[in-house]
């Protein structure tokens, strides 16, 4: 079935979700940048979301079945993106990994491609709305 | 996962760092405090934080969004420090023992204004993620405006 959203607006819609965990996971990592022995979590989904909207030219192949691994554009928004640990080395002495600049800068680098991501899409359904628009002339 | 778990979180954050903050007053106003309704000298208040797993509500565990793991931050106790009373010798005063010595907090005030400013800090900190998060939030909304 034809769909009126494209490939770019889904991997848009897919991004934002994507800057929200991570967004959340940095306020988790803030809110508890004094709790000893406290991991600071990461979220990595750049290279998920580039397999997804298939960047390689591969078409997406479709499934029958939710048990079944979506591949290319299918696989949109369903790429399982993990919270990690920190791999960086004790910050304090109290076993706790929070860097808290570094935080601040994820936290404002997230939430800049997060609007930016918004007012592409915003951007798609303007087009789109002209369209709608236009056609009924 | 919404934006509400991460306001949730920020908003976690915030209260850890004002009991916190509340014990730290509570010890610069009682650096002289010789008697206490369990007797004996004031005892400095320190704050443990504690991570905990932010809780979901039902929707969210039905969806299957178990394995999202964010953590919020918890104030586990408010203890008493290990340290005990410091020394004084003042035999005029009301409360001292038998050889002269007043029992006193052993609190550093300098120390307690550095925890105060850490507190501060932190506190602006989770309110700068709450408001990041309030701003993505209001301009979600606007799509498709």
């Amino acid at each position: 079935m034809a769909d009126i959203f494209d490939t770019t607006t889904k991997a848009l819609g897919a991004s934002l979700n994507y800057r929200l965990l991570r967004q959340n996971t940095t306020s988790a990592n803030i809110a508890n940048a004094e709790t000893p022995g406290y991991k600071a979590k990461v979220v990595e989904f750049e290279d998920a979301l580039a397999r997804a909207v298939d960047l390689d030219g591969m078409n997406g192949l479709t499934t029958s079945s939710p048990d079944h691994f979506a591949l290319g554009t299918a696989a949109l928004g369903k790429e399982r993106v993990t919270v990690e640990n920190n791999p960086d080395a004790d910050v304090n002495n109290d076993k706790n990994t929070v860097d808290m600049d570094k935080e601040i800068i994820t936290m404002t680098e997230n939430s800049i491609a997060y609007k930016a991501a918004l007012s592409l899409i915003n951007k798609k359904m303007a087009m789109l709305k002209y369209g709608i628009s236009e056609g009924g002339r | 996962m919404d934006f509400l778990t991460g306001m949730r979180v920020s908003g976690s954050g915030m209260t850890a760092q004002r009991t916190r903050m509340n014990a730290i007053s509570s010890n610069i106003a009682n650096v002289n405090t010789t008697r206490t309704p369990e007797g004996g000298a004031y005892r400095k208040k320190e704050v443990v934080f504690g991570a905990m797993p932010e809780q979901r509500n039902f929707g969210e565990i039905l969806a299957g969004k178990v394995d999202e793991d964010i953590d919020r931050v918890q104030v586990v106790d408010v203890r008493p420090d290990r340290k005990g009373p410091r020394l004084v010798y003042d035999p005029s005063h009301v409360d001292a023992n038998e050889e002269g010595y007043v029992a006193y907090p052993d609190i550093n005030v300098m120390q307690e204004m550095v925890d105060m400013l850490q507190a501060s800090r932190s506190y602006e900190a989770n309110v700068s993620a709450m408001n990041t998060m309030k701003n993505m939030a209001l301009s979600a909304i606007e799509i498709g405006r």
